[in-house]
């Protein structure tokens, strides 16, 4: 006799969001941190810290970092909670695991947090973030931006882009800059909020010497995001604008970069963001605003098209085109895709353990029509949203679609 | 502090590349791996060694790095990319290195990408003073520029000698110089050091001689710059060049560095043939290396007046009974406790006291060892095609040629201290590696070392027919790497950075 499991689509809800300002914050305890953005989180849901079940903490290195202790036991200290804590690395991997709790009716209610403090470690984060990403390449003399520039160069051979077609591909990349300081300028909490204009990320990258410059690279970090997840039950009692979490997938990749089979794209990226459609049951471009991990503009670039949006090789060219008279949205194959509205890696900021946080914080903001300044200008409801985040050099790829229905 | 467990794990994967195929599908691995992540629990037991050691490969694309991690910032910048090998069956990382760019350099990393690079073992980054020294091979050079490809091609014995006598040799100069005062003296690359330059020559000598380095038996290595006070280069240079029989991790050799100033290296020649004639050591080649990083204190220090002249590099000789090119006719030893110049413990520069330098040290011993010999085998001058001796200034080594009556034509192409300065252990064995690179079969060669504190080595060696079939499996020769035009000159302050190192 087999058993029928009655499925019921239930999905997990982010009831409350709460973040830092990004930046360096030097005067602040990692745990004030935390505790700011936790609060904010559980004000903005309504409930007590009674309410919670379990909590999610992410942090890439901040026991190495900030030389702290079990980071459960500090989260224990501040909430007075003896419940199930867990650490990851990133805030895409602790939401996952609150996620599928909830989908397995284990809690229903949980914390997300994530965290970390770079700039305490600015003379050593740059060895210690390439020894975390991708060791044999660190012993050969790799820097955590070189990656970056040899994706871009692999890009541009694979491709055969030449002559005006690299000149507008260089300015494509200079212009996702410019655009995200733009978006960053609406945004209170942002790293950067200030404009910049393409000739500064060209003169950087002319003084380097280099493919990619200062202005293409996301910052180093201090700050904290957090979020209340709660199945539908509980969701409904707490707010009448739930925002679901409809599609969460992840995929890996090797550590090396150089030993991957395609240098020219992140497969993780591709195989999350096919496997949360699935589950989400939504087609791509029910999608409207994505909000990628944009630790250099090249990665920016290349999401777009890992996630589908554009055709292979092309993603540069619609973005020239998009901010030749910048709208506010990418126009990619005439459809149009509001990427990285709070700024993205490069102007918010990229604490790396809360930076999943802070993309999940923009999506929810926008799907709810509470992004203030930065609410972006659909011509119709603005339904569902992606959230991409990786791990290391993409290492590891998490995408999230969320939906308010 | 360095972990010595991680430490002896990169070095033992990344100083010889090594990784693995699957013989089922061929997929490779750069690293020791069980399995293929393809073929799955199938391939275990089926993976074959390979290593990237003595291979080409191709930079597929690379960038520039101006602002390095912590440990690299003594390389300044540099250029690193990704290499392939094997057709791009395998991928690794590498940094270009011998390669100084200019502050006001505009750089093309077009004109770069898809050039063909050879592995060269180096120094990895700088650590701490008393720190274990990090070493790799994912460090390239370019295969069309100082230090061409060469295969590693195994040749059969073919003829055994009576006599034992020289097998194979490599001569190995860095490609940087500077030049002062009508000399040229050969510089290290900032990852260059005693250690690196020992491998390098040792790798030269398995490519000319063609003998399997399995059956190497012993490695000696004379050096009086080895960075380290304890622990031997010899060991390094076993490991990276699997001399012996590989056990597991291990190697079936026994190495040993010796010391005696500038003669550790050739003192050990008579060691080296007498280990592959004695019937029941069971060992048929050998190997003796001398290298030397020369050390001097800055010019305006005590002892800097040895700054003028010092160079880097290294020589390896193979000895064996099979396949010779140059049999040993005999040999002569004296010594004497003369302190002429010295380097206490601890002490990064020696001293040089000036009173013994010439006559009491090096003319005595070096005149004393050569008329011994050729005393003993009844040698007249016109007997002796080449003269060979220890080169610490240009002057020394053509004056004793003169007193012991030697002409121009016997004792000029041995002389390199113009070209490299002195390499220390490695000079008077360059220079007999310059008169082998052209000597002619049957011609006697004369070579007398010299070593401060003091004492000297003379060897008569004779040249045999297959001395011109090896000839062509060398391309690094001592010419080339003299009268290269990739040579590339560097300033007083860059020369002293370099050889300080990282």
């Amino acid at each position: 006799m087999t058993r029928k499991v009655k499925t019921m689509q239930s999905h997990p809800v982010i009831v409350g969001v709460g973040r830092t300002k990004f930046g360096e914050h030097y005067e602040k305890q990692p745990e004030r941190l935390i505790e700011e953005a936790w609060l904010k989180a559980s004000e903005g849901a309504r409930i007590e810290r009674k309410d919670l079940k379990a909590c999610y903490l992410s942090d890439y290195f901040l026991p190495i970092t900030n030389k702290l202790g079990l980071e459960e036991g500090f989260l224990s200290e501040l909430t007075e909670l003896h419940v199930p804590m867990e650490v990851t690395r990133s805030f895409s991997s602790a939401l996952l695991n609150a996620c599928n709790a909830i989908q397995a009716r284990r809690y229903n209610m949980v914390l997300v947090g994530g965290i970390e403090k770079m700039t305490d470690r600015w003379d050593k984060i740059r060895d210690d973030l390439m020894l975390l990403e991708d060791p044999w390449s660190y012993y050969a003399g790799c820097t955590p931006e070189a990656n970056h520039e040899l994706m871009l160069r692999a890009y541009i051979k694979r491709y055969g882009i030449t002559n005006e077609d690299l000149e507008k591909l260089n300015l494509a990349l200079a212009q996702i800059s410019v655009k995200n300081h733009l978006h960053a300028t609406k945004n209170e909490y942002a790293q950067y909020q200030r404009k910049i204009t393409v000739e500064h990320v060209l003169k950087a990258r002319k003084n380097a010497r280099k493919p990619l410059g200062l202005y293409d690279f996301a910052p180093i970090s201090d700050g904290a995001t957090a979020l209340i997840l709660a199945n539908e039950e509980s969701a409904k009692k707490l707010t009448d604008k739930p925002v679901h979490v409809l599609g969460a997938s992840s995929a890996t990749d090797y550590l090396t970069f150089p030993a991957r089979e395609d240098m020219t794209r992140f497969v993780v990226s591709e195989i999350a963001m096919k496997n949360a459609l699935k589950t989400a049951g939504i087609n791509l471009w029910d999608i409207k605003i994505a909000e990628v991990y944009d630790q250099s503009t090249v990665m920016e670039m290349i999401s777009l098209e890992d996630l589908g949006f554009c055709e292979r090789g092309r993603a540069w060219a619609y973005i020239h085109e998009s901010c030749k008279d910048y709208k506010g949205y990418y126009e990619l194959n005439g459809r149009k895709l509001f990427v990285n509205m709070n700024g993205g890696l490069k102007a918010d900021g990229n604490p790396l353990g809360a930076t999943g946080g802070a993309e999940v914080f923009e999506v929810f903001k926008q799907l709810r029509g509470e992004a203030g300044e930065r609410q972006v200008k659909n011509d119709g409801k603005l339904n569902y949203g992606c959230v991409l985040e990786l791990e290391g050099f993409g290492t590891k790829g998490y995408v999230y679609i969320l939906g308010r229905n | 502090m360095s972990s010595e467990p991680i430490e002896r794990r990169v070095s033992y994967l990344g100083d010889r590349l090594r990784g693995r195929r699957c013989q089922i599908c061929g997929k490779e691995y750069f690293e020791i791996r069980d399995y293929c992540g393809k073929c799955g629990r199938k391939s275990f037991g089926k993976m074959g060694d390979i290593d990237l050691f003595y291979d080409k490969g191709k930079l597929e694309v690379c960038t520039f790095i101006d602002k390095p991690t912590n440990k690299f910032t003594k390389l300044g910048n540099y250029i690193y990319g990704i290499v392939s090998f094997h057709n791009g069956k395998i991928r690794v990382p590498g940094r270009l290195t011998d390669h100084i760019i200019k502050d006001n350099e505009e750089i093309d990393l077009s004109a770069f990408e898809g050039r063909n690079v050879v592995p060269r073992f180096r120094r990895r980054y700088s650590v701490g003073k008393s720190d274990v020294i990090p070493t790799i091979s994912l460090a390239f050079t370019f295969a069309d520029e100082y230090y061409p490809h060469q295969e590693y091609a195994l040749m059969k014995p073919n003829k055994k000698y009576d006599a034992p006598g020289i097998v194979g040799y490599g001569v190995y100069t860095s490609k940087f110089r500077i030049r002062e005062r009508n000399i040229e003296r050969s510089v290290p690359f900032i990852d260059e050091d005693a250690i690196t330059a020992s491998v390098e020559a040792g790798k030269l000598a398995l490519i000319h001689s063609g003998v399997n380095s399995s059956l190497v038996g012993k490695i000696y290595v004379g050096s009086e710059s080895n960075p380290y006070a304890v622990k031997p280069i010899a060991s390094k240079v076993a490991q990276v060049l699997k001399l012996g029989e590989e056990e597991g991790d291990m190697q079936g050799v026994d190495a040993v560095d010796t010391e005696f100033a500038c003669k550790a290296a050739t003192s050990m020649f008579k060691d080296a043939a007498s280990l592959v004639s004695y019937p029941k050591s069971n060992i048929q080649y050998v190997m003796v290396i001398g290298a030397d990083n020369s050390q001097a204190a800055p010019r305006d220090c005590p002892g800097g007046e040895l700054d003028l002249f010092v160079g880097y590099g290294g020589c390896a000789y193979i000895f064996g009974k099979h396949d010779v090119i140059a049999e040993i006719e005999g040999w002569y030893s004296c010594t004497s406790d003369t302190p002429d110049f010295w380097r206490r413990d601890g002490e990064p520069y020696p001293m040089h006291g000036g009173r013994f330098t010439g006559d009491p040290a090096y003319f005595k011993h070096v005149r004393k060892a050569a008329k011994k010999l050729m005393d003993r085998l009844n040698l007249k001058v016109e007997d002796i095609n080449y003269f060979v001796s220890h080169q610490p200034n240009v002057r020394f080594p053509v004056r004793v040629a003169k007193e012991l009556g030697f002409k121009e034509e016997q004792y000029s192409p041995s002389l390199q201290v113009a070209k490299f300065g002195n390499t220390y252990s490695g000079s008077s064995p360059v220079g007999l590696a310059a008169a082998l690179d052209i000597a002619k079969p049957d011609e006697r060669i004369l070579i007398v070392s010299y070593g401060s504190g003091a004492g000297s080595d003379a060897y008569s060696l004779i040249t045999t027919n297959q001395i011109l079939d090896k000839r062509e499996r060398q391309k690094l020769t001592v010419k080339y790497q003299a009268d290269n035009p990739f040579l590339e000159y560097v300033d007083y302050t860059t020369y002293r950075r370099l050889k300080l190192g990282m």
